[in-house]
């Protein structure tokens, strides 16, 4: 089963490399076509029933989480209030859209560097305060995003407790081929079954929303990837591991922590601008305690300091609840579900994760793929 | 350092007391994670008496002690008066008569001085604990005068002390100390061992004592083992380690 | 020029002179806030026991209380108990599930790493309260209150309530039981001691898991208690903790959360600032705002609260 180990760097290793993405990609480009339509496979007696949607929702988390993933993961600083900057972003963008006419994506513009005011301001607290302290402090943010929303003050603008529906459609422009595509597909052998001889104008948007949503968030992912593989990226991680030992290295501590605080926030509110375009509606509990914790479970589910191990945690923690919520027995028995237990799922998830993968998913991933595509490292020439 | 020279196991002194070995370590390795630090050492203690464990930073002196009481990993075999205390927990080798004043004092800060004491008797059940402080105030005056501050707010040498006077609140059968000179003036440290000499000779408490201070601890002691990397590289008498050429010269300094 | 900004910002609070000039509504609030403060302290008491035991915060610990209340409501109302007969069958029942969570879930973590206890309490927060969720569904109820209704004491619209007095009575108990049982018991000694030093407290042979089992028992039965106090004043549903959970952290943080007198002064106050700031400055809807600003303000000027140790760490 398992694959030749390869040399690492070698030449066969760059072109599995380069073979991964590229199948990664396919997959990527795909899968939208692929669930256009609803797609309802029966798991263990109980039918499922995801639509593309729910996949772009898991989009926007995955970015969520690396933005979490910045100031929690790689610089140590426990953040339990990510959702607020999430929410932030997104009714940023909500209001930018409704009452300026502007485009989603150009409120991006205004959000980025909004939210990474709003996370340099929040990062002002964690210079004094550390630690658990912090994560109280943060965990009471996150928990009161809600009610300053529902604030009568600003009703109308946010909609307070009714919620906030967006004007703006996100329509596919002409320009884009996606129902010659899906025809395209449509009349590959073995793919006719799955993807729909042509969109309809709902379809196409869903179809054109999940491929916007992908280009923000592989844009985000590189630009991250980029920050933290250099400079910027190791004092982050010194800071983490031994703040006074940084210091004591020449690192501008109070600098670091500040900026993590700021990018962790300016990609949380990119997060929240990518939820706006998905669904159109916002509600303040959607930005509430629950999802700072459910960010949390996602980063160390994924595996935290890894970027890769967001990817992973944004699906666990839209699909897990999400397929929780629809099933109605014990899977391959006949007794009745009812009630929240894809809480309990991802609760028992999270601890058990801590028990007994303690670098999360990304390590699992890692491990299974050492032992069927080994390679191996070689001492370097002399 | 050289070999052993003319100072074995099998010395006058050592054959003397082999009837009545008290604590005896055999084959000890200890671990931390993968790491061994102590490959299988040897030694015995006699009852009553004080040995000394003298070595270089990272022989394992501290591990030693770690090990009789169980606070890392272990393998081999310690008996103490023929009770085998290699996989007990530390509580349990506790409940054996064993006290530990580890390095850096341990004392709990912001308790009182009384209130440590009081914790050093956890493991007693006899009604004799008020008695026993009493007993240790005078021993250590300084203790009596400060039984109600907080411990952290002591000297070293008094933190020290109260470290000390809680072991012996169990009444043990077997005292460990860790690097009791650690930090203190040199007339502190004098102080400090007269005080445990005068202990060890009133209440008979064996004692095993890892030191840093050679000249001062083989002046209290009678048996002396030297540690290097893990191994039991010399053993003897005190007064023999202390005229040997290459323990005057590590650890004696002429 | 600065009369009209100051008037001008004192207008966007609604604030009226008829309001402050009212000296029963006032006292009034004042109950309140003592009454609400009292309950809020309770379940600081409890996170503060398991930090100063352990070092972190257990994020579950209102989710244990709500697990407790939701016993007490089925002991009082379902079964027919007393309440306060309930309410101590529940302590007792949310205490040895503590102490299972203790033994399972956290025991076999090294007890000096902070950060993987915290994310097992986070997990342990969802568990319980999905689960809560399940067995009860979200229907609201009722639970009642342990003391009578009606007030011995009334000026106006200012009443010092039988459940004002009892709340604030069953606080100061519960503390003097506390220090008695730390400061003069066995147990309580070996408590303090794991608090103080571990390994020490291993080595004079205290059996450092059962003692913080102990303090894990202990913490939930006291979380239960305040949970039993306060959730009267509201509706049983699954997250009503969660809420007062915000409130107890800002009352511990204000206190320092090692520091259990700091515990009770700072429920307290966070009570009377949010009784009294959301009548006069009229900002009901930010009462959990305003807990996050009082944490917020207190750790700004103190980083580890009023009462809390500060710890010096070297390279």
């Amino acid at each position: 089963m398992a694959l030749a180990p390869v040399v690492a760097n070698g030449v066969q290793h760059r072109r599995r490399q380069i073979i991964g993405w590229v199948l990664f990609g396919l997959l990527v480009a795909l899968i939208p076509f692929l669930i256009a339509d609803t797609y309802s496979p029966t798991i263990f007696g109980n039918r499922y029933t995801v639509g593309l949607g729910n996949l772009s929702h898991a989009i926007a988390l995955m970015v969520a989480i690396l933005g979490l993933n910045i100031a929690t993961g790689y610089s140590g600083q426990l953040s339990l209030g990510h959702s607020f900057f999430v929410g932030s972003g997104a009714y940023l963008t909500a209001v930018l859209v409704n009452d300026f006419h502007w485009s989603y994506f150009s409120t991006l513009v205004v959000v980025v560097p909004a939210l990474f005011l709003f996370g340099v301001v929040f990062g002002l607290p964690a210079l004094r305060i550390q630690g658990l302290y912090l994560g109280l402090l943060t965990f009471a943010v996150g928990a009161v995003f809600p009610s300053i929303v529902r604030l009568e003050e600003i009703a109308d603008r946010t909609g307070a407790s009714n919620g906030l529906l967006i004007d703006s459609d996100l329509v596919a422009p002409s320009w884009a081929p996606l129902d010659t595509l899906a025809r395209w597909l449509h009349s590959v052998p073995g793919l006719s079954g799955r993807v729909p001889d042509g969109l309809t104008s709902r379809q196409s948007e869903a179809v054109y929303k999940y491929f916007l949503l992908i280009i923000v968030a592989l844009g985000c992912f590189w630009l991250v990837r980029n920050i933290l593989a250099g400079r910027v990226g190791r004092a982050l991680m010194a800071v983490r591991d031994n703040p006074l030992g940084a210091a004591a290295n020449g690192i501008n501590l109070p600098a670091y922590k500040t900026l993590s605080f700021g990018l962790s926030a300016a990609v949380g509110g990119v997060a929240g601008t990518m939820y706006a375009m998905q669904s159109g509606f916002l509600g303040p509990d959607e930005f509430g305690f629950n999802l700072a914790i459910l960010l949390i479970v996602g980063m160390i589910v994924g595996g935290s300091a890894t970027l890769h191990g967001a990817v992973a945690g944004g699906l666990v923690i839209q699909f897990v609840p999400h397929w929780a919520s629809q099933t109605q027995t014990v899977p391959g028995t006949d007794i009745a579900l009812q009630g929240p237990y894809g809480g309990v799922i991802l609760g028992a998830l999270l601890v058990a994760i801590v028990f007994a993968l303690p670098g999360g998913a990304a390590t699992g991933f890692g491990r299974i793929k050492a032992r069927l595509m080994p390679v191996v490292h070689q001492p370097p020439h002399r | 350092m050289s070999p052993p020279s003319a100072a074995t196991t099998s010395t006058p002194t050592a054959r003397e007391h082999a009837a009545c070995e008290y604590l005896q370590v055999r084959g000890l390795k200890a671990a931390y994670g993968n790491f061994e630090v102590l490959h299988g050492i040897d030694f015995t203690v006699a009852k009553g008496q004080i040995a000394v464990i003298l070595g270089a930073n990272g022989a394992g002196k501290t591990t030693t002690l770690r090990a009789l009481t169980g606070m890392v990993v272990t393998r081999g075999s310690v008996k103490l008066a023929g009770e085998e205390l290699v996989g007990k927990s530390t509580a349990d080798i506790v409940r054996c008569g064993v006290a530990h004043v580890p390095q850096g004092r341990g004392t709990f800060g912001d308790m009182s001085v009384e209130e440590n004491l009081l914790a050093g008797a956890f493991a007693r059940k006899d009604a004799e604990v008020r008695a026993d402080i009493a007993k240790w105030y005078q021993t250590f005056g300084v203790l009596g005068e400060r039984r109600n501050q907080l411990a952290g707010s002591l000297s070293g040498g008094e933190q020290q002390m109260l470290a000390i006077a809680r072991a012996l609140m169990l009444r043990p059968a077997l005292l460990l100390l860790d690097e009791p000179s650690l930090g203190l003036a040199p007339m502190v440290t004098r102080l400090l061992f007269e005080q445990l000499a005068a202990v060890n000779a009133t209440a008979g408490t064996t004692m095993l004592v890892v030191e840093q201070n050679a000249s001062l601890a083989l002046d209290v002691a009678s048996q002396a083992y030297v540690l290097e990397a893990g191994e039991v590289a010399l053993a003897g008498s005190a007064d023999e380690l202390g005229a040997d050429e290459g323990v005057r010269r590590a650890y004696l300094g002429y | 020029m600065f009369l009209e900004v100051s008037v001008g910002i004192i207008g966007t609070f609604n604030i009226s002179l008829d309001k402050l000039s009212n000296g029963e509504l006032w006292l009034a609030q004042f109950f309140r806030g003592l009454s609400d403060g009292a309950t809020y302290a309770s379940l600081a008491l409890a996170l503060v026991m398991i930090y100063k035991s352990t070092g972190f915060i257990n994020f579950a610990q209102g989710s244990l209380a709500l697990l407790g209340v939701y016993l007490a409501y089925v002991f009082s109302v379902e079964q027919g108990l007393p309440v306060a007969l309930a309410v101590v069958c529940a302590m007792a029942a949310s205490a040895l599930v503590a102490l299972g969570i203790e033994r399972i879930f956290i025991r076999p973590f090294p007890p000096n790493r902070v950060l993987p206890l915290v994310i097992v309490t986070l997990g342990l927060l969802l568990i319980i309260d999905s689960s809560v969720g399940i067995v009860w569904q979200f229907r609201t109820r009722n639970l009642p209150s342990m003391f009578p209704d009606g007030a011995p004491i009334e000026w106006g619209i200012a009443q010092l309530t039988w459940r004002t007095i009892g709340n604030l009575g069953t606080v100061f108990l519960v503390v003097g039981l506390l220090y008695l049982l730390l400061s003069r018991t066995k147990i309580g000694l070996a408590f303090r001691a794991v608090s103080s030093n571990l390994e020490s407290a291993q080595l004079v042979g205290i059996r450092v898991g059962p003692t913080l089992g102990f303090g894990w028992a202990l913490a939930a039965a006291i979380g239960t208690l305040g949970g039993s106090l306060v959730v009267p004043d509201l509706l049983l549903e699954p997250s009503v903790m969660l809420r007062v959970l915000i409130f107890s952290l800002a009352a511990a943080a204000l206190g320092g959360l090692d520091s259990m007198v700091g515990a009770v002064l700072g429920g307290l106050v966070v009570g009377l600032a949010r009784n009294l700031l959301v009548t006069f400055l009229d900002l009901s809807e930010l009462a959990l705002a305003t807990a996050v600003a009082v944490i917020l303000v207190v750790l700004l000027v103190r980083p580890t609260g009023l009462l809390g140790s500060t710890h010096l760490e070297r390279v």
